[in-house]
């Protein structure tokens, strides 16, 4: 596989960031997803957090290098990661679930496929234009599909916030598929939340995209998002990626990355907007307590003759 | 959430495993200090692992609560905690406070050190303000930095040694205290446990540049410690020096009082430019043993010839 690919995520104006994201890769299959807390409710970073970790290491278990079926792989990873969030919940005996948008994708044999729960978006751009994309969960969706308003109408509207499928919510998420998406060189798939589109708008992201450098163009977008949401701008994430095989003839780019020459069972793994709970990663369990008075024990008595 | 909380420590006479609280010796930022007895009735000085902001126990309470979005940081804190007891249990020196048992209980954990009678440098240097005679200086120091090698030789840094932190048993031998911040400063850089200094003792490159840190933050601070042993005060905190230094150099303040070998040491110790100071506690020992049983007299050649050790050092 060839591709180029770009992931940042920026808190914007808010007290903490809520979004988390991460890319993986095995030498013949890609993993996107992106995840954004809920704000109104509590720890929703924490449940953007464990969708992605979820999804993340189910990924670098069962991608060896290829997943057998990647949709099944992603009905179970979702379907999971929304019952570990309650699991969480539950376990600290929380009042109410955190909940998280989630968006994950996977690329193997140059086929896309995703899949998605709440208004985060994938969008898959070909020659400047949006060749296919998620739809969102939300109210203002389904209003626009009544014809109720239109899209323009929909990023002013009040209620656009609102979704009707989460992972960690009361109700089981309804989660939704893309088709089959076979790839061609220099496609872009771009996985974003909220924080990003709606400031841009389809159009803005299907022109900018079109034949640029991921590398240089997102985090322009970024500062150009970030600039129009203005002082009460929402978290911003975006996992950008270029296609660079397939039909066509593939646009050489600086920094692509190749995986031909990884070991079969190698993973690499990058994950954004996880400063703040790094320490979850490491976090002490009760065994390593008792292991850790143990050995110091050991040593005093060890020291003490 | 108040940034900064108070924590009541556990009542006289409570049990706490096999020990029986007596009162608070002490109260850090991320401990208290208990003195108790053991089953024996043999004192022992108990630190219990809790950090003001990330846990709280109100009065009556044995328990402390833990807010959840606490729950990773205090988690991190005690891994420092299991350092500092790690590193405490592998060393074996009369001149470092031993740990005798480590448990846990009420959520958290805790460390039982030997329990040392004497008071604190700090509390001598109160009661002799002005009146401390170079040998004393000497003496502490020389056998402290035995201790502080030590440590240095388990890849530990003190990183808050002070005249507090140094305890003068009834026999006069100094024991070097509570390795609290320890590896806290290290390493991390959430934003729940800001790595802990005091100013005065502290180097500059703990406010600055903390991946500067080395055995030279250490000697910072047993410079500016023997610098209050003279002075009776502590110095002007580092990072204020370095805005405007007001420290009067050790050689020209007690000009004539202390040997210039003594006061040029404590000088160097505290240069606020750390790859100009003694690069090692050995480096300081040597410097300190050249002249230990030397007579410090106004020899004509002393000063030059310590002017070329020191650079000879600094050089290497």
């Amino acid at each position: 596989m060839k591709f180029t690919i770009y992931q940042e995520s920026r808190i914007g104006h808010r007290k903490s960031n809520q979004d988390r994201i991460a890319y993986c890769y095995s030498r013949d299959a890609v993993l996107l997803v992106l995840a954004d807390g809920m704000g109104g409710h509590l720890h929703g970073e924490v449940a953007a957090q464990i969708a992605v970790q979820f999804i993340t290491e189910a990924f670098q278990r069962e991608a060896r290098p290829l997943l057998v079926d990647p949709f099944m792989f992603l009905s179970k990873c979702l379907g999971n990661a929304h019952n570990a969030v309650l699991d969480y919940a539950l376990e600290r005996d929380l009042p109410d679930a955190p909940r998280t948008t989630c968006v994950a994708c996977i690329i193997q044999d140059n086929i896309a496929y995703w899949a998605h729960a709440g208004d985060s978006r994938l969008y898959v751009i070909r020659n400047g234009q949006v060749f296919a994309q998620t739809r969102d969960h939300s109210r203002v969706q389904m209003m626009i599909d009544d014809g109720l308003i239109t899209e323009e109408e929909a990023l002013q509207h009040p209620g656009r916030n609102r979704v009707y499928s989460c992972l960690g919510g009361g109700t089981p998420p309804q989660v939704d598929f893309s088709r089959k998406t076979p790839l061609h060189a220099g496609d872009v798939l771009l996985l974003c939340s909220d924080g990003f589109w709606v400031p841009l708008g389809n159009d803005a992201l299907a022109k900018g995209f079109s034949g640029a450098d991921v590398m240089e163009m997102t985090p322009e977008l970024m500062n150009r998002a970030e600039t129009v949401a203005g002082p009460t701008g929402d978290n911003l994430s975006v996992i950008a990626l270029t296609w660079e095989e397939g039909y066509g003839e593939a646009p050489t780019t600086r920094g692509s990355v190749e995986t031909e020459t990884m070991p079969l069972n190698a993973h690499t793994t990058q994950m954004e907007g996880m400063d703040k709970n790094r320490a979850r990663e490491t976090e002490l369990t009760d065994e390593d307590i008792e292991r850790a008075i143990e050995e110091i024990r050991n040593a005093i008595l060890k020291y003490s003759k | 959430m108040p940034s900064q909380q108070i924590n009541h420590p556990l009542p006289f006479g409570f049990q706490l495993d096999r020990y029986r609280i007596e009162r608070q010796l002490s109260l850090g930022g991320f401990s208290i200090v208990y003195l108790a007895y053991d089953e024996d009735g043999t004192p022992v000085a108990i630190k219990e692992y809790l950090p003001n902001s990330l846990a709280l126990r109100t009065e009556g309470q044995v328990t402390p609560v833990i807010p959840d979005e606490n729950q990773a940081s205090f988690r991190h804190g005690m891994k420092c905690f299991f350092e500092e007891g790690r590193a405490l249990a592998h060393l074996n020196h009369p001149n470092v406070v031993r740990v005798l048992n480590f448990f846990r209980a009420n959520e958290t954990v805790y460390m039982v050190m030997q329990y040392e009678r004497g008071r604190t440098l700090q509390e001598h240097i109160q009661k002799h303000k002005g009146d401390i005679r170079e040998a004393f200086v000497r003496n502490v120091f020389t056998r402290l930095l035995n201790g502080l090698r030590e440590v240095h030789t388990q890849k530990l840094l003190h990183l808050d040694i002070k005249p507090s932190n140094i305890y003068l048993r009834t026999d006069g031998n100094p024991v070097l205290l509570d390795f609290g911040a320890a590896r806290q400063a290290l390493n991390y850089n959430g934003p729940a446990l800001k790595p802990m200094y005091t100013p005065g003792f502290a180097a500059p490159e703990q406010y600055k540049a903390p991946e500067e840190m080395g055995p030279w933050t250490d000697i910072y601070a047993v410079g500016a410690s023997m610098y209050a042993c003279l002075s009776g005060t502590s110095p002007q905190a580092a990072d204020k020096r370095l805005e405007k230094d007001q420290v009067i150099s050790a050689t020209k303040r007690w000009d004539g009082k202390y040997s210039g070998h003594l006061l040029e040491t404590i000088d160097w110790c505290m240069v606020l430019d750390h790859p100009e100071r003694p690069k090692s506690v050995f480096a300081l020992q040597k410097v300190l043993a050249e002249r230990h049983h030397g007579i410090a007299t106004n020899q004509p050649t002393w000063f030059q010839n310590l002017g070329q050790g020191l650079r000879s050092l600094i050089g290497r």
